[in-house]
């Protein structure tokens, strides 16, 4: 039993250290990838963005006229066709059905010659050259589609994933500082209708954070004034359903995906990102992290459905 | 394979329990039993539409509930007692909060559930103290796997696991109802922890007075300060110091023990406090999570989550807990109090606080996070002066306001049968706040002292209200039921008993200190020590063939049980020559039942204004026999029963004689015409027959 346990314990420490290794590296591969995309990611969101949202909004503007949860349905279903027409026309359809094929004769191969050795092994050599082959002839496409579908995804998520402000409930607002950015830093939030100020920023930690109760319902522009500039921040009150931008972010990449709605903050500044603490959309169906489970149920269904009616082959 | 471990992932398998005392290690779902239907709306059940309703408000006295009527100021209750619902309703033999709702939950006195005080003594380690309600059995054996021990409870190991049982023994009224088919709803039912199971799903619990925090203790608070230079671990909580360093300042919450570790040693979680510079705010954040508040306000709930750190080859489980935090002072000193580590009822793990065990879940889904703990008033931190006065009655008011939450859902929730509700309010808050001399109050000026006494009267007007509300809801449709469990006196005047009995030569050396703390000094000689006092009212013999060194033998009994009681009954406060003990109750007299061997050998009845020693109650002695109370728990009712008694009333006339608790779970099985058993003593309140039992 001592050796059972010694061996054990330092079987999983050996296998934890070993994981922690591949972990940190893959981290700095990560962050080394970072660093030669972000220069040339950042602007081309920057870009993209607005434009994304805007698409986005002219989609959920009529959207809008139904109910939440058929509205996203709908949205779905038909994303789900559109990859599924992409699909047909960014792969390479001839060799996906080649591959299928094949799939199929060397299944049929090993049923029939099941006795025979040499044309069992043939077949399944076959067989997995076959499978390889489709899935590279798949992944590549999907690969391609995958950046419009990003696009399309973090639009979504701005509308589902948090949910306005009500008037009167608390929350709090996060203001992310540059390292540099002096302390102690004074950033004055400007008196605005949509906020009331509970408690005012009490700095630490590299942030400031600020307890706020949702004001008057509507769209509206925080301002923070720090050091003669003006920083802002959009904040929505109301009880439908809005679009809200949980956060305004810097130059980087990865937020301004996530983070759509609002321009980049400059690099230079004494700000980094400015995050409203929004509460969840509370729905299994359209509410936050459920609505891309169910976006992903509906739009794979509605590609598998309709697959034999545009000759598509999977 | 047995039932149980096929196909259930580990981590929803195992799910860990508190803490050093209290504690399950393991913990099988049983998921609901899927006979029968859960009492609940819409459904029909064996009740035909026939309500009782029960309101247990802990501590309502009689003498101020008269007062108030008398001032016009309880119109509800005033209009069930013209009607003939009132009556002075009595306790318990003594009458302390845990044996008295055990006599109402049986129908039954100590010698039948086995309760008799707060504290309980096992004669086998001489005179060990352990809460009398609840007992934690420590897992018997474990795979020992470097620094840790883990219970493998299922087949083939079947190692036992740690588990925390209900030691109030007898049957509580329910079960008849149960097994009748009639729906009972039961919330913060004090002594049922952990909750009896239903066996027909007809019953609905949630546990109250009994149940611990998330550290196996019956509360204990954290308070973090500036002031403070040493870690202190003082009755009901610890104190810590902070240190700031450019306006931050680390610090750790105490958690559970980890059970996982052959020396289970606490767990923590570290929380950083960033202060603002100037202003009178502050920030604290920990597992994601930020707390923004100014100066004396409190935070909504938090969860926190405990780790419990496994072999490195095993995940490692964590136990979830909820918390408040309560900014006292930022500058100069940042001082910040945090309630006990309740636990969760959104994810309570192993802790099984209600019945059936997901019915805690349910509450949650609909109200969000409350105290689960049994005492929530956290009266050791004004007693510990961690509270003022105010800042007490500020958080037992959160306390009621969370209690009448759970209420409205209660009420929202019951078609038919039994409802039972408790109110510890009236108990908590009067324990502190209750004052109705002109004497020297122990830590009030006269002026603060009476502010605060009207404290009590207003809650009493809120209990008017609610019961009001009820009784014009339901009418005549329901048997409305409001009861206390004991009255209520000021503490004045505090009696060591151990001190009075080495005084009286029943105890020896004539310089002992304790019966068990040596640091208090000389411990007592027990070969030459016949009797010992243990708990709020426990009276022991040291008694051979019983007590691990037992010198009394059974011929002597009678006689020293009879001396002791006289000397007792002639005590006189040499201050004012005022009688101090008023009613001493031998335990083979008193009461009958297979639990009788467990009670001490004389129950102490202390006359209103006084009470058992602090120091008494846990075995140790002090220089006077009498000294004044100096605590902030300024009143109590663990004194004479015949000088406590409780009230009740009723929206239908109560008939019955000197009414006391044993009569009402006999009542409520005869609203429903299921008959009362042989175990229970008393009857139904609406029917004229005198009482045959006592308490
Ligand atoms: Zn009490």
């Amino acid at each position: 039993m001592e050796a059972v346990n010694w061996l054990l314990i330092n079987g999983a420490n050996a296998v934890l250290w070993l994981w922690g290794l591949v972990k940190s590296l893959l981290v700095g591969i990560f962050s080394a990838l970072d660093t030669v995309l972000n220069p040339v990611l950042s602007p081309v969101l920057a870009l993209l963005n607005p434009i994304c949202t805007t698409i986005g909004d002219a989609v959920y503007a009529v959207l809008d006229l139904l109910p939440v949860w058929l509205g996203l349905t709908i949205l779905s279903a038909l994303m789900g066709i559109v990859m599924l027409v992409a699909f047909r026309y960014v792969s390479n359809q001839a060799a996906i059905g080649r591959a299928k094929d094949d799939i199929k004769a060397n299944l049929l191969a090993l049923k029939l010659y099941k006795d025979e050795l040499r044309v069992t092994f043939q077949a399944q050599g076959r067989l997995l050259w076959a499978v390889l082959r489709l899935q590279r002839y798949i992944l590549t496409p999907v690969l391609v589609m995958l950046v419009p579908m990003l696009l399309c995804l973090t639009q979504m998520g701005i509308r589902h994933q948090w949910r306005p402000l009500h008037p009167g409930e608390q929350t709090l607002i996060r203001m992310r500082l540059a390292q540099d950015a002096g302390n102690p830093i004074q950033v004055q939030l400007e008196p605005n209708a949509g906020v009331v100020t509970e408690v005012g920023a009490v700095p630490g930690g590299g942030e400031l954070v600020w307890r706020i109760r949702g004001g008057e319902p509507g769209r509206h522009t925080l301002r923070f004034n720090t050091a003669g500039q003006v920083i802002e921040k959009e904040l929505v009150v109301g009880t439908d359903f809005q679009r809200v931008s949980a956060a305004r972010v810097g130059p980087n990449w990865t937020g301004q995906l996530f983070h759509p709605a609002e321009r980049r903050l400059p690099g230079s500044g004494p700000v980094r990102s400015i995050e409203i603490v929004y509460p969840g959309v509370d729905s299994w169906i359209y509410g936050a992290n459920w609505w891309v489970l169910y976006f992903f149920v509906i739009s794979m269904g509605a590609a598998l459905l309709l697959k034999p009616l545009f000759r598509v082959r999977f | 394979m047995s039932e149980g471990n096929d196909g259930i992932t580990r981590r929803k398998f195992i799910r860990v329990a508190g803490a050093s005392g209290v504690s399950s290690a393991l913990y099988l779902y049983g998921g609901c039993r899927g006979v029968a239907t859960r009492p609940g709306k819409g459904g029909r059940s064996a009740a035909n539409g026939k309500k009782v309703i029960i309101i247990g408000i802990d501590g309502m006295d009689p003498r101020l509930c008269e007062k108030l009527m008398a001032a016009g100021e309880l119109g509800n209750f005033a209009r069930m007692r013209d009607a003939g619902g009132y009556h002075r309703l009595g306790s318990s033999i003594p009458p302390q909060s845990p044996v008295a709702w055990a006599n109402f939950i049986t129908g039954a006195g100590p010698g039948v559930h086995g309760i008799f005080d707060f504290i309980h003594r096992n004669p086998e380690r001489q005179c060990a103290p352990y809460y009398a309600a609840a007992e934690t059995i420590p897992a018997l054996d474990g795979w020992e796997v470097g620094e840790h021990k883990i219970p493998l409870a299922f087949w083939p190991f079947n190692h036992q696991p740690a588990e925390t049982v209900l030691r109030r023994e007898g049957t509580p009224f329910w079960d008849y109802l149960d097994e009748a088919g009639i729906p009972a709803w039961f919330y913060d039912i004090p002594s049922n922890y952990p909750p009896s199971p239903s066996r027909y799903g007809h019953v609905c619990c949630l546990s109250g007075l009994g149940v611990p925090d998330l550290l196996g203790s019956y509360g204990t608070y954290q308070h973090f300060s500036e002031k403070t230079i040493v870690d202190r671990n003082e009755a009901g909580g610890l104190r810590k110091p902070l240190v700031f360093r450019n306006n931050v300042a680390k610090a750790k919450l105490i958690g559970p023990d980890n059970i996982y570790l052959q020396k289970p040693t606490a767990t923590t979680v570290e929380f950083i406090i960033y202060r603002h510079p100037s202003e009178p705010t502050a920030r604290i954040e920990f597992q994601d999570q930020t707390v923004v508040l100014k100066e004396g306000e409190w935070s909504d709930w938090c969860k926190v989550d405990f780790e419990l750190q496994m072999p490195p080859f095993l995940p490692n489980e964590s136990v979830s807990g909820i918390c408040r935090f309560y900014l006292q002072e930022v500058h100069p000193d940042l001082t910040l109090y945090v309630t006990p580590i309740n636990i969760d009822p959104s994810d309570p793990g192993g802790q099984k606080i209600t019945e059936p065990a997901n019915f805690i879940t349910r509450l949650s889904d609909k109200l969000g996070l409350f105290y689960t703990t049994g005492f929530q008033e956290d009266h050791k931190a004004l007693a510990n002066r961690i509270f003022t006065d105010e800042e007490f009655r500020q958080q037992a008011d959160y306390v009621l306001k969370e209690r009448l939450n759970l209420l409205d859902y209660a009420l929202e929730h019951y078609d038919d049968g039994v409802l039972f509700f408790y109110f510890s309010s009236t108990d908590l808050q009067a324990h502190m706040f209750w004052w109705d001399s002109d004497e020297k109050h122990p830590v009030r000026s006269a002026d603060d002292a009476k502010k605060y006494a009207n404290v009590i009267s207003d809650l009493y007007k809120k209990m008017d209200n609610t019961v009001g509300n009820i009784a014009r809801q339901y009418g005549d449709e329901a048997t409305i039921l409001v009861l206390s469990d004991h009255g209520f006196c000021n503490f004045r005047r505090q009696f060591n008993l151990n001190t009075w009995l080495r005084d009286n030569g029943y105890l020896n050396p004539p310089n002992a200190k304790s019966l068990l703390d040596p640091r208090r000094g000389r411990l007592v000689d027990w070969s030459r020590t016949k009797a010992y006092g243990m708990g709020l009212n426990g009276l022991y013999l040291n008694l051979a063939g019983r007590e691990r060194e037992g010198i009394v033998r059974s011929g002597e009994r009678d006689a020293l049980l009879n001396e002791i009681r006289e000397k007792l009954l002639a005590v006189r406060d040499p201050a004012d020559g005022r009688p101090v003990i008023v009613q001493v109750d031998r335990a083979d007299q008193a009461y009958s039942g297979p639990n009788v061997f467990k009670a001490p050998d004389l129950i102490v009845g202390y006359h209103r204004g006084y009470r058992a020693s602090w120091a008494t109650t846990l075995g140790d002695l002090s220089k006077e026999v009498l000294s004044d109370n100096d605590s902030a728990w300024s009143a109590d009712h663990c004194m004479a029963t015949s000088q406590l008694p409780g009230v009740i009333f009723s929206n239908r006339a109560i008939l019955r004689q000197n009414p006391s608790l044993v009569d009402l779970a006999p009542t409520i099985l005869q609203e429903f015409g299921v008959e009362p058993p042989g175990t229970m003593t008393g009857g139904s309140l609406f029917t004229s027959a005198v009482t045959a039992g006592a308490g």
